[in-house]
């Protein structure tokens, strides 16, 4: 279970993330609405170690304090970021990349079970495996980026936007792999720009503004909310 | 005269290509721009020279002390000379140009050492010098074995770096150091192996080099320009590249002496740099892979 209290990340003068709590459990999927530069990206980096949160902030895992430890430490500790961008090593090949994920002592003994789960996950990866990365198409790096995530055997896995500049098919089949990873016992926190299809998959929901959380509620009543129907769905307003 | 020159050019080839992969290390990984590089090597060479008109010990003996002794200082460099300018710098512009000044003051300082303690005289000692007859060529043996020791040394790094996750990771660390924390690697401890990694090996080119050739306290800095061309004609972080531009610079300079003019080896050397950077900037072979 991943608990936040009191998270802030300030770039100068600017909040970007302001006084955030939110809560992961295990088998669940939590997504994150909000607009571009709502301050999505900087919670998640900030709850991975990437990005320093302001003093006060309150991250745990499985009741164990995460805030003061660096990033390689917090992988140790069991949460996995699958960055912006996928932040995965575009000159090494598949093979390496999740070789690399189980780098983590915590990975090493599940290390060729998690490896067929990957590869049952993703089946397209294992043609591909002397390829190098940065050849591959934009879906199948981010499956690499995901698998390379779950090599480290983490409890909670953040994904910041998966589903950016993929095709609708290979997006579909990244949100049944989504659901598949949280059946598996993994906590899913995702950063979403589709709304609609992760709210499909999601249990829980969070809609943030200007680095601050504004609403939350189970999937279902958000679906339904006029005003994130409005805002995300793209729904007309007015009938709601 | 072709094999001659061919074995002389492969000799300097392959000792290029080890202190690139060293000098790649450490620019690559640690992201150190190690003006002081060539002062380790002269100082390994010195080191061999005294081990073994001194103490009596053969410089494949030298090896086992020198290049220890060379990984731990470069490592006791880093953490206290380079980490507090790797902590306060905002990016890797910044440090780069730090660097740059922290250790062209070490470059002095190692310098002035070498020369207190053995002047600006040439140095050399004759080890294994003994004729080995090929066919078209004559050869002094303990360039050979200097040869097989980089190459066997070269091949080992290079498998270590490739084969192994530990090598793998210090690889990843030269790609993208934020993703590597993603994986659980402590990137500082990474760079302060990979610098101290890069020490090692630029030592033990010192011990081979002075097996063969003769060598003075002020040499560092053309072995750093050496090392630096033939890591950005390789391609900065590529091993295989290293390897690669080390054997073309070592060999175009012999041929160049052999057939043209010994004057004219580094107008060689940096034409070809030249037409390198012009037509590949980011290197022979790209950034970052093997």
């Amino acid at each position: 279970m991943l608990e936040v209290s009191n998270l802030s990340v300030a770039y100068g003068a600017h909040r970007a993330v302001d006084e955030v709590s939110l809560m992961v459990g295990p088998r669940e999927i939590v997504v994150i609405l909000g607009a571009n530069g709502s301050g999505k990206t900087s919670l998640l980096k900030a709850i991975a170690g990437i990005q320093p949160a302001t003093p006060g902030a309150h991250i745990a895992l499985g009741g164990r304090e995460l805030t003061r430890l660096r990033a390689d430490q917090i992988v140790e500790a069991g949460l996995a970021l699958v960055p912006e961008g996928r932040g995965i090593f575009g000159e090494l090949s598949v093979e390496e990349n999740l070789l690399l994920g189980a780098f983590a002592r915590r990975a090493r003994a599940g290390e060729a079970a998690n490896r067929t789960r990957v590869l049952a996950l993703f089946p397209r990866l294992r043609e591909r495996m002397r390829q190098e990365v940065r050849t591959m198409s934009g879906g199948e790096q981010q499956m690499v980026a995901i698998g390379r995530a779950l090599m480290s055997a983490p409890d909670i896995l953040l994904l910041d936007e998966p589903s950016l500049g993929l095709s609708p098919l290979l997006c579909g089949e990244l949100f049944t792999a989504m659901t598949r990873i949280a059946d598996a016992g993994i906590g899913v926190l995702l950063v979403e720009q589709n709304a609609r299809r992760s709210l499909a998959i999601a249990d829980r929901g969070y809609v943030m503004a200007n680095g601050r959380v504004v609403g939350e509620g189970q999937a279902v009543a958000l679906r339904t909310d006029p005003a994130v129907q409005r805002a995300y769905l793209g729904v007309a307003g007015g009938s709601g | 005269m072709l094999t001659d020159a061919l074995i002389a050019g492969l000799t300097l080839g392959g000792m290029y290509a080890l202190l690139a992969m060293g000098l790649t290390l450490q620019y690559g990984v640690a992201r150190i721009m190690n003006l002081s590089y060539g002062e380790l090597l002269v100082s390994g060479a010195f080191a061999a020279h005294w081990l073994f008109t001194v103490a009596g010990i053969a410089p494949l003996a030298a090896l086992l002390l020198v290049v220890p002794a060379a990984f731990a200082l470069s490592w006791l460099i880093y953490r206290v000379l380079l980490t507090p300018l790797v902590r306060r710098a905002p990016n890797r512009e910044a440090l780069e140009v730090d660097t740059i000044l922290a250790t062209f003051g070490l470059l002095f300082v190692v310098q002035g050492v070498l020369l207190v303690m053995f002047g600006g005289a040439y140095y050399s000692y004759s080890f294994f010098a003994v004729p080995v007859h090929l066919p078209g060529a004559t050869v002094a043996a303990n360039r050979l074995l200097a040869l097989g020791f980089a190459v066997v040394v070269g091949a080992l790094l290079y498998l270590g770096l490739t084969r192994t996750r530990l090598g793998t990771a210090i690889r990843a660390v030269a790609v993208d150091p934020v993703a590597a924390q993603l994986v659980a690697i402590d990137v500082r401890v990474a760079a302060a192996f990979a610098f101290a990694l890069g020490g090692g090996l630029v030592a033990c080119g010192g011990v081979l080099v002075s097996m063969f050739l003769t060598f003075n306290a002020n040499l560092g800095v053309v072995f750093t320009m050496k090392a630096l061309i033939v890591v950005i004609m390789g391609g900065v972080g590529n091993l295989l590249g290293a390897l690669i531009a080390g054997l073309i610079l070592g060999l175009t300079e012999t041929f160049v002496a052999t057939w043209i003019d010994p004057g004219l080896t580094l107008a060689a050397t940096y034409a070809i740099f030249l037409v390198t950077l012009l037509v590949r900037p980011q290197g022979l072979f790209g950034i970052g892979r093997r």
